[in-house]
């Protein structure tokens, strides 16, 4: 009988190829058992411009191109290593300090382990990326050294070992290799090869062993730039920094153990939801748990128990007797915690002085009242389950800095003061605070102990000199986390080949003009803002020989340029929408796509992708179709443009009659939509005008309405809606479509209380087409703006509109609640939204142009797609939103100006005044009001601020009021925002 | 988890170790099973497989789904002119790593038994066996990629072992790219003999040829590639059928020679049938 045993001595391989067998499980939900085989071998360079040997067997590929060494020859020495070195760096020092790996100031010839490699690929796709984009760069010089296929350097896991300790044991070994293999180089010097380590065990063996190396924060004090970048070391990643802690109570009460909290949310005792700090008081927090109608008030910092805006925490609810209104005060970290001492003692009681007095006044207040109906529940924070930490810019409170320590080189701890308010001063230890003060800077939070008031962070990166334009801009970016790099060769790549000399082709034959219907003889036109070079839409309009008429919408097909899931692909789902700034603009989609080739730019032919219906001169639907189409649009309009056009009688040609019927038809459309109920909200826009040569902000205009804008939003409405239709009907579980939920009605129970209480008017909101009615009810016959006000505060109270793939709701979950449309999606603007990409594809696919490509088939893929893009969308419109607060603000500089503003909120101790010109709106304090302080009297029931002292006037909330707004700088913390004083209350 | 196929470009490294133009170890036995006509296990990596061949004989009571049959060159069944090849493919259970069970009808099976009959046919001189059968029924040990192309390796070597007619040997691999279609990469290295994660994430073929000379007898590609690539993917392809052939070839001449030396044939008779030098 033959055996079937196998006999591995039989290999049939060349010398260099050793092969061997191993085990590797893994536990993915299911045990698996994974057997890989590894084929060992000694062909491996080690990548150094010194080695003679490893060039001769350097592997080629099918081309038969050799790899190039990436090593220099003469790396760079540190004062320990003069002779020069080569990194080494274990998986935590790439997951704790990847911002110093990518300094350009040290930081080169560094070997990446493949053993390493796939530790930070499991541990954080991200920073994978990141150290994957370093390895391609070439000036960086990071080479990736496949350790576990080469013969010397693979190491078994030995029995009772652990991984971590197997895959350190991998890596002492392969630094070992190298050193020898160097030696053998006979070069005049040999550089060193240091592993960078944080973890003492592995350390000590290493030295032990005979190899060279440093914990991280040994490393960068051997740099000549040491300092600097000692301050980009995370805290919590180094012994040696770290302070021992200090005796004495913790400050905070400690977090409940995760099983705990979960069979507590899981027994309905304590309840999971995202914290949310409130813009107008640091101390007070909410969190939406779905056991309750109303969010849960967090009031206090012991209550709080360092959670931070975004943290997914868990609470629980507090007894009765200690639930509470709502703050009505306003309370700001700047102004209570101003004086603190960074480096102070933390034994101090967790609450200040300060902080207990403000709360006193709030306790106070709520005991005089008798009313106990208004009181919402409260909770406390037991625990965090997930960290919403990012990357925080901010500056360094000048007054937390002392004076001494800004000439010398002394490691000192100071306050940074976070942009977002909403966000907690961060500890932060630097030695280089005489550089860093005055600068916009990047911060990361690392913890937050239990002894300790504030969390602790870690210097990051420095973005420029505070209130320059190139600092701020970036600034806003990494706020709302836009993707602002410029596109990488790879997503390049992906463009055509002609460039701008992409035409369409001339033959019809063309695979290009596949299933393409040609209309190039339509009268089609583009209407835009001014200088709008990413024409997404045009339109035309013709009649029909049996009265009715034919309108199309053509939309750019920018699906026929970026194929699913290349890398320009890739990169647009990752950045999901063009970012909008006063004096910039994020793109999407590299230039050449968004501005040229898919832009429907006039005179020049265009594949677009066209909706094309049959209306009856009512502006009825007779019959729509989809096609995918080539056009040539006679004009690209502006708004204005086209208005004068219009407008003006003598002119009779056929594209301004076409433009005329548009525009008809349009009014009708928008009437039907207003009859089934769709909302006009409003939010103040403003537009920043800039000195065309300087860029400096020069005027603040609102925008005005044009009826040509509402042309094009109709026809886009419909468009959007047509394929919402058609997509669905094709993938009635993928389809990607955008709702907006009807609100709760509990929104709006303060804004209807106010109308009511200040106005009598009554605000229903039973459905959509009854707040739009009791909306366009609320005037004021003396103020003509009062209906607007109404208006943004109203939208203030919405949901926001979001992206989901239409498998994961019920039909009637659809609605688009501010359009009263059943059924809606995003089709067309694909340059600038990635959306609406999506829906070309499916659109497409739907009548049958292309194949269903699976990723717009798979509906895991898609709703991960909708998570991303609502998040985008939601920042590119702060972001926006954000830029021109600034420019505003660089506006006003130097200029006072005295306008008319309405008061939008108030306080026991304040209150908001927006002004319309501008879009802004700020807090006007009683301290502002005149010196000193004047008393107040707050009328919670009618909303009235009643003064008295120094200053007597009577604020009350829809007021008019005259104020002068400045630009102003606050000397003590360097925060510069807009200032209102309060001239006459009308 | 270990690194992903991306990562090939960093240093000509595939997930295993291996260069883009090397095959994985292949061990392979003939005469496995005494009682057999003719039998033979063989493993490409961890892809491993056994096959058992008995026939030419008389043709059985046909079967509902009779496997894959393929009349020697699409002879019409019962016309009986030629040998049919019946192929029979069993995958365990514990063959995966998701451990799914496969049905006897599954369509995957039954397209795999077609091809490898088909393969076989083009070789096997069937015509010399009128109202016969072959049957070659193969069993799945264990799958980690390129399991058509080891199923038609070890049908090859059993039908040697059974001593039935060949033009030459059959001998199969597969050849794949270092990116995927999406990401349609010009520059993108073929590369030989699949594993089952390059499967994968990857586009892929097999191809089988005849002996030494360039005659592809099975061409399978279900993934999509660029044309522009497929030349290049094929190329090496059909160059690993090559290097199979040979490790089949010293299989067999290295049990023809065990034989001798341990007399299951008798010296001095049929030494020059078997062809042993
Ligand atoms: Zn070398």
């Amino acid at each position: 009988m033959a055996s079937l045993k196998r006999s591995l001595d039989s290999d049939p391989f060349s010398a260099n190829i050793s092969s061997k067998v191993y085990v590797r499980s893994t536990k993915s939900g299911k045990v698996q058992k994974i057997v890989r085989e590894v084929y060992l071998r000694q062909d491996i360079p080690c990548s150094s411009r010194l080695c003679q040997t490893c060039i001769k067997t350097a592997p080629r590929d099918a081309a038969g191109r050799p790899t190039t060494f990436v090593l220099s020859e003469a790396p760079a020495g540190t004062s320990v290593f003069p002779q020069g070195h080569y990194l080494v760096p274990d998986t935590n020092a790439f997951l704790t300090a990847m911002d110093l790996f990518e300094q350009s100031a040290a930081f080169y010839d560094v070997i990446v382990l493949q053993v390493v490699l796939e530790e930070v690929r499991n541990r954080s796709l991200p920073l994978y990326n990141r150290l994957i984009g370093l390895t391609k760069s070439e000036d960086k010089r990071f080479y990736v050294f496949f350790n576990e296929f080469r013969l010397e350097t693979h190491v078994a896991r030995q029995e009772g070992e652990s991984v971590n300790d197997r895959n350190d044991r991998a890596v002492r070994k392969a630094v070992a290799w190298y050193g020898q293999h160097l030696a053998r180089t006979k070069a005049k010097t040999v550089p060193a090869v240091v592993m960078l380590s944080n973890d003492r065990d592995n350390l000590r063996k290493a030295k032990q062993e005979g190899i060279s190396a440093c914990s991280l924060a040994e490393y960068v004090k051997q740099l000549r730039d040491g300092d600097r970048l000692l301050d980009m070391i995370p805290e919590s990643g180094d012994q040696g920094i770290v302070k021992e802690k200090r005796p004495g109570e913790p400050l905070y009460p400690e977090y409940f153990t995760m099983s705990k909290m979960m069979t507590g949310v899981k027994n309905g005792l304590l309840h999971q939801g995202i914290f949310n700090v409130s813009p107008y008081n640091y101390l007070e927090g909410s969190i939406r748990v779905p056991a309750f109608p109303k969010p849960l008030l967090i009031l206090g910092r012991e209550n709080i128990n360092r959670a931070i805006d975004g943290d997914l925490v868990v609470v629980e609810v507090l007894p009765k007797d200690q639930w509470k209104e709502p703050s009505t005060q306003v309370i700001e970290e700047d102004t209570i915690t101003k004086n603190e001492n960074p480096d102070a003692e933390e034994t101090a009681d967790l609450v200040s002085e300060k902080e207990r007095k403000a709360l006193q006044e709030e306790v106070k207040r709520t005991h005089n009242k008798t009313t106990e109906g208004h009181a919402q529940p409260t909770a406390k924070v037991v625990g965090v389950v997930k960290r919403n930490w990012r990357q925080y810019v901010g500056h360094i409170d000048q007054s937390s800095v002392s004076q001494s320590t800004q000439q010398g080189r002394k490691q000192d701890t100071v306050f940074v003061i976070p942009m977002d308010k909403k966000i907690p001063k961060i500890r932060l230890r630097t030695r280089q605070v005489a550089e860093l003060v005055g600068k916009r800077i990047l911060v990361a939070i690392d913890a937050w102990d239990r002894g300790s008031r504030h969390p602790i962070g870690h210097f990051v990166r420095c973005l420029g000199e505070l209130e320059t334009k190139a600092a701020e801009t970036e600034a806003l970016l990494l706020e709302y986390d836009v993707q602002y790099r410029p596109f990488p060769k790879t997503v390049l790549d992906c463009l055509p080949k002609e460039g701008h000399d992409w035409r369409v082709p001339e033959n019809m034959d063309d695979p290009g003009w596949r299933d393409r219907e040609d209309l190039r003889g339509l009268l089609i036109c583009s209407i835009d803002p001014i200088g709008c070079q990413d024409i997404d839409d045009a339109l035309h309009s013709r009649p029909l020989p049996n009265g009715n008429i034919e309108v199309g919408v053509h939309i750019a097909d920018v699906s026929h340029f970026v194929k699913p899931n290349n890398a320009m692909d890739t990169e647009a789902s990752i950045r999901g929408t063009t970012v909008y700034m006063v004096d910039k603009r994020i793109d999407m989609l590299p230039m050449l796509l968004g501005t040229d080739l898919c832009s429907l730019k006039p005179y020049v032919e265009r594949y677009a992708f066209s909706v094309l219906w049959e209306m009856t001169t009512d502006a009825d639907i007779v019959n729509v179709r989809f096609t995918k189409s080539v056009i040539k649009s006679r004009e690209a309009f502006s708004y204005e443009q086209a208005q004068l056009r219009v407008d003006d009688q003598s002119q009779q040609d056929e594209l301004t009659k076409s433009i005329r019927t548009l525009l008809a038809l349009s009014r009708k459309l928008k009437q039907k939509r207003l009859d089934a109920g769709a909302l006009s909200l409003s939010s103040p826009e403003v537009k920043v005008q800039m000195e065309s040569e300087t860029s400096d902000p020069i005027d603040v205009k609102t925008k005005e309405l044009l009826d040509t804008m509402s042309l094009v939003e109709e026809f886009m409405l419909l468009a959007n809606v047509s394929v919402a239709r058609k997509i669905y009907e094709a993938f009635p579980q993928t389809a990607i479509l955008r709702r907006h939920g009807a609100p709760p009605k509990t929104n709006f129970d303060e804004l209807a209380n106010q109308l009511r209480v200040k106005r009598g008017l009554n605000l229903s909101v039973e459905s959509s087409r009854a707040l739009a009615d009791s909306l366009d009810a609320c005037v004021d016959p003396k103020e003509p703006f009062f209906n607007t006000l109404a208006r943004i505060m109203a939208t203030r109270c919405m949901m926001a509109a979001e992206y989901f793939c239409s498998g994961t709701q019920a039909y009637p979950e659809f609605r688009h609640y501010g359009l009263a449309s059943e059924i809606y999606t995003h089709f067309t603007s694909p340059i600038r939204r990635y959306a609406d990409l999506v829906a070309h594809r499916q659109l497409a696919a739907a009548i049958g142009y292309e194949a269903v490509h699976p990723s717009v088939r798979s509906r895991g893929k898609l709703e991960a797609v909708c998570k991303n893009i609502n998040v985008r969308h939601r920042n590119a419109q702060l972001a926006g939103r954000a830029s021109i607060a600034y420019y505003v603000g660089q506006a006003l500089r130097g200029k006072a100006a005295e306008e008319d503003g309405f008061v939008l909120k108030i306080f026991s101790n304040g209150f908001v005044v927006l002004v319309p010109r501008f879009g802004i709106e700020a807090l006007i304090r009683l301290r502002d009001l005149g010196d000193p302080e004047p008393a107040a009297e707050y009328d919670a029931e009618t909303y009235t601020l009643k003064t008295s002292g120094s200053r007597e006037l009577t604020v009350e909330l829809f007021q008019k009021v005259r104020v002068k707004v400045t630009d102003q700088k606050d000397e003590a913390t360097g925060k510069r925002g807009v200032k209102m004083e309060l001239l006459s209350v009308y | 988890m270990p690194l992903d196929t991306s990562t090939y470009n960093l240093a000509l490294l595939r997930v295993d170790g291996r260069r883009w133009n090397e095959l994985r170890r292949v061990h392979a036995q003939i005469r496995t099973q005494a009682a057999a006509d003719g039998s033979s296990y063989l493993e490409m990596g961890h892809t491993k497989v056994m096959c058992v061949v008995t026939g030419p004989s008389e043709p059985g009571p046909r079967r509902g789904t009779g496997g894959g049959g393929a009349g020697g060159g699409g002879a019409a069944a019962g016309a009986g002119a030629k040998a049919e090849v019946v192929v029979s493919i069993v995958i365990a259970g514990f063959s995966s790593v998701d451990r799914k069970r496969h049905g006897r009808g599954d369509k995957r099976t039954l397209e795999l038994q077609s091809t490898v009959a088909n393969a076989l046919a083009a070789s096997l001189h069937t015509h010399l066996f009128p109202h016969s059968q072959v049957n070659i029924s193969l069993h799945v040990l264990s799958q980690d990629g390129s399991l058509l192309a080891a199923l038609i390796n070890a049908a090859t070597l059993a039908c040697v072992d059974a001593g039935i007619p060949m033009t030459d040997y059959v001998a199969a691999c597969t050849a794949g790219s270092t990116s995927t279609y999406a990401a349609n990469d010009e520059g993108a290295d073929p590369l030989l003999d699949l594993n089952h994660q390059e499967e994968q994430e990857l586009p892929g073929l097999t191809v089988a040829t005849l002996g030494e000379s360039d005659r592809v007898v099975v061409l399978v590609c279900e993934s999509r590639v660029q044309v522009s690539r497929l030349e290049g993917m094929l190329a090496v392809g059909v160059d690993g059928c090559k290097q199979v052939r040979e490790i089949l070839d010293r299989v067999v001449r290295e049990k023809g020679r065990r034989m001798v030396q341990e007399g299951t044939v008798e010296k001095g008779i049929g030494l020059n049938e078997m062809d042993v030098d």
